[in-house]
């Protein structure tokens, strides 16, 4: 049951890109088209579980055992951008179809909040290993969600007649904030 | 304190450092280093100008496929263009200079309106209702095709749209946009062409468009070599024999049509006293 | 005189996030009252002089291929003191602040102006570019979170600006109203640019578009690339 109510609530009480404001720039910048949007996510999912499992690892078998809390952001992010430079590689030789996918956007999502934000949150949480991870997949479940949401009703905005100043990134976050506001409505469901 | 959090960072440092650097040796994967070298000298800017997905997918392209020329990349221009060539072995601007075309006489009158469109305002939208026109072969003129070009060689005149000779680089966006495929690619040296895309024959053609090709095939009968014919339903011409043939025929095709549908293009348009209007393209 | 050029030009021609888009996520996040989103700009302005300095002050020595890395740590060591500082002498505002405190090392502004400016350019430029930016985000994070406060509250920087009979709009405060204020002051911009073109009879500029394009990553390099034509 517990994580029944974690699934709902990451993906639509707590979206982590609607309601907690994480991954705004990969949101805006791939949300054009639904196929960039789906890889977009999909990578997304895919570095977010990775880059969890192992920044929880350092801090609980490392920073924490030696004192070392403040460290965390030092870090976690070297473990974050080390880890997505060796998965590129490995998905080049590895699995290259699925290179062909994912592989333009994973240095976005290096330097982007939406990963470095999860792994933080699963430690201000205090998460065990287990449900950090299914935590990150859940979260980044909605972060695709969200951006699938978008891609679709950008689409549609291509051929609306907008007036130039709306055009563009302003009308993409007016949207994200109608669509953040529909997704309040999923406030009441738990409790 | 300060020396545990230096060892550590020192130590996270190298362990990463050196699990990278093995895994870049022993993940590394073989690709021909052409194409890593014409990737370089294009501006990657994946613009789709060069009509690939990419311009990863452009150098593989050209260093593997040798019909695909050199000069097919018009974000980075002439300087890339030798480059390309350079490395891949081939000559920049080898290829016969290519421009879009929209096979469809239509201006404002001479086609009947099926019915009055209001909606997206979008030929694939338009498309999806039936064409608004009573041919189904139209240029729909609502511009999906204006706006697909990356280069801006567009613009909408009299209800249909209009290519810019000098700014358009055959890239094949329009033609893939267009959901009446009436754009076609054809040399920029073409002596003549087909204004119109319909499939239908005669009194059917008639009655809706006074610009229509009817295919009563007087232009496949007068050509003396042998580059006009009807495909698919269209009157087709191969510009390569036909600018291999020469002059000497005087565009007799465009002579002889009596609907006019077949027109000189480019300088022998000067010549020719029936061209009323500037030809479309 | 090119100090000053540098430095005003995050003031007003290339304010980030209002004209330069890099750093949405904070701007989102902690503008609920104007006294937040002047801390973050502050701890902004620390982290971005000093990457700056260091950055330009290293240039010459790191590596191409593993830049981003360095800079990376650059900053990341750097938002960690200012983490422990906040900490130290201002934990109300870091409590406040939350998550996005560490997220300053991923803030597309310290990456974005080391990659653009930082690594080409002298010491005294650097730290010039980085206090212009930093100030011009601080004063746009104060701007939207004063903007959220006065209509989501009725206060301002903690003081009551209407009287009691005020019905907070508490849209502003929660995050739809983040997204469509940032939105629409967005487009206040474009159309004040626009409007600024029109009368010196330059042509139209372009509209904001999402990601300044700091080169990080594939979507920002194409985007300096077709600039640089």
């Amino acid at each position: 049951m517990d994580y029944f109510l974690m699934l709902i609530s990451a993906i639509f009480v707590n979206n982590i890109l609607l309601a907690q404001y994480l991954g705004n720039c990969p949101f805006l910048g791939c949300s054009k088209e639904k196929g960039v949007a789906f890889g977009m996510g999909a990578a997304v999912i895919f570095v977010a579980v990775m880059a969890t499992a192992f920044t929880w690892i350092m801090q609980k078998w490392v920073l924490e055992p030696y004192g070392l809390g403040y460290l965390q952001t030092l870090v976690f992010i070297l473990v974050i951008a080390a880890l997505v430079q060796f998965v590129e590689m490995f998905l080049k030789k590895m699995v290259p179809p699925l290179y062909k996918a994912l592989g333009i956007f994973l240095p976005l999502i290096t330097t982007n909040c939406a990963v470095l934000g999860i792994a933080i949150l699963v430690q201000r949480k205090e998460f065990g290993l287990g449900m950090s991870l299914y935590y990150s997949f859940v979260a980044s479940l909605g972060f695709t969600l969200a951006l699938m949401l978008m891609a679709g009703i950008r689409e549609r905005l291509i051929i609306a007649r907008l007036p130039k100043s709306l055009q563009g990134t302003s009308i993409g976050l007016v949207m994200a904030g109608l669509m953040s506001l529909t997704f309040f409505a999923f406030k009441g469901m738990i409790g | 304190m300060i020396l545990q959090s230096l060892l550590v960072m020192l130590g996270l440092g190298l362990a990463c450092s050196a699990v990278l650097a093995v895994a870049s040796k022993l993940l590394a994967v073989e690709e021909d280093p052409r194409v890593e070298a014409v990737l370089e000298a294009l501006p990657g800017a994946n613009c789709g100008g060069c009509g690939f997905a990419g311009c990863e997918s452009y150098a593989a392209a050209a260093v593997n496929d040798p019909n695909v020329p050199a000069d097919r990349c018009c974000a980075g221009g002439a300087d890339t263009a030798a480059k390309v060539a350079a490395l891949t072995g081939k000559a920049a601007g080898s290829a016969e200079p290519m421009v879009a075309f929209r096979r469809c006489a239509k201006t404002e009158g001479n086609v009947k309106k099926l019915y009055d469109y209001q909606g997206v305002p979008s030929c694939a939208a338009a498309k999806q209702l039936g064409s608004p026109d009573a041919c189904a072969y139209s240029c729909i003129g609502l511009g999906d095709c204006m706006r697909a070009c990356p280069f801006d060689a567009m613009y909408m005149a009299h209800g249909m749209v209009h290519v810019n000779r000098d700014k358009c680089t055959a890239c094949g966006n329009c033609v893939r946009t267009c959901p009446n495929g009436i754009m076609e690619i054809v040399p920029q040296a073409a002596r003549v062409m087909v204004l119109c895309s319909s499939q239908d024959k005669g009194k059917a053609v008639t009655d809706v468009c006074d610009a229509g090709c009817i295919s009563c095939m007087k232009c496949v009968k007068e050509c003396p070599a042998k580059c006009v014919k009807l495909e698919g339903g269209v009157i087709r011409i191969d510009h390569a024999a036909c600018i291999a043939y020469g002059p000497e025929c005087q565009e007799v095709c465009a002579e002889k049509c009596p609907r006019s549908i077949l027109r000189r293009l480019g300088a022998t348009a000067q010549a020719a006293p029936q061209e009323k209007q500037e030809e479309a393209a | 005189m090119s100090i000053v050029k540098e430095f005003t030009k995050g003031l007003w021609k290339e304010i980030p996030p209002f004209r330069l888009v890099l750093g949405l996520c904070p701007t989102l996040a902690v503008t609920k009252t104007a006294s937040d989103g002047m801390g973050m700009g502050a701890a902004v302005i620390f982290v971005l002089v000093l990457s700056n300095v260091i950055i330009s002050l290293v240039r010459k020595i790191i590596p191409k291929k593993v830049r981003i890395a360095c800079f990376i740590v650059i900053a990341a060591s750097l938002v960690v003191s200012v983490e422990l500082l906040m900490q130290a002498y201002a934990y109300p505002l870091y409590q406040s602040l939350g998550i996005f405190v560490p997220l300053i090392v991923v803030n597309c502004i310290i990456l974005g102006r080391a990659e653009a400016f930082a690594a080409k350019n002298p010491v005294l430029l650097s730290a010039a570019d980085g206090l212009g930016m930093g100030l011009g985000f601080t004063l746009s994070l104060t701007f939207l979170g004063a903007l959220r406060e006065i209509f989501g509250y009725g206060k301002l920087f903690g003081a009551e600006v209407f009287g009691p009979a005020f019905k907070p709009f508490t849209f502003m405060i929660e995050a739809p109203g983040a997204f469509v204020c940032l939105g629409l002051i967005l487009a206040a911009m474009n159309y004040l640019a626009i409007w600024q073109s029109k009368r010196a009879g330059l042509p139209e500029p372009d509209v904001a578009v999402s990601c300044g394009g700091c080169r990080a990553c594939a979507i920002g390099e194409s985007k300096q690339i077709i600039q640089e034509g």
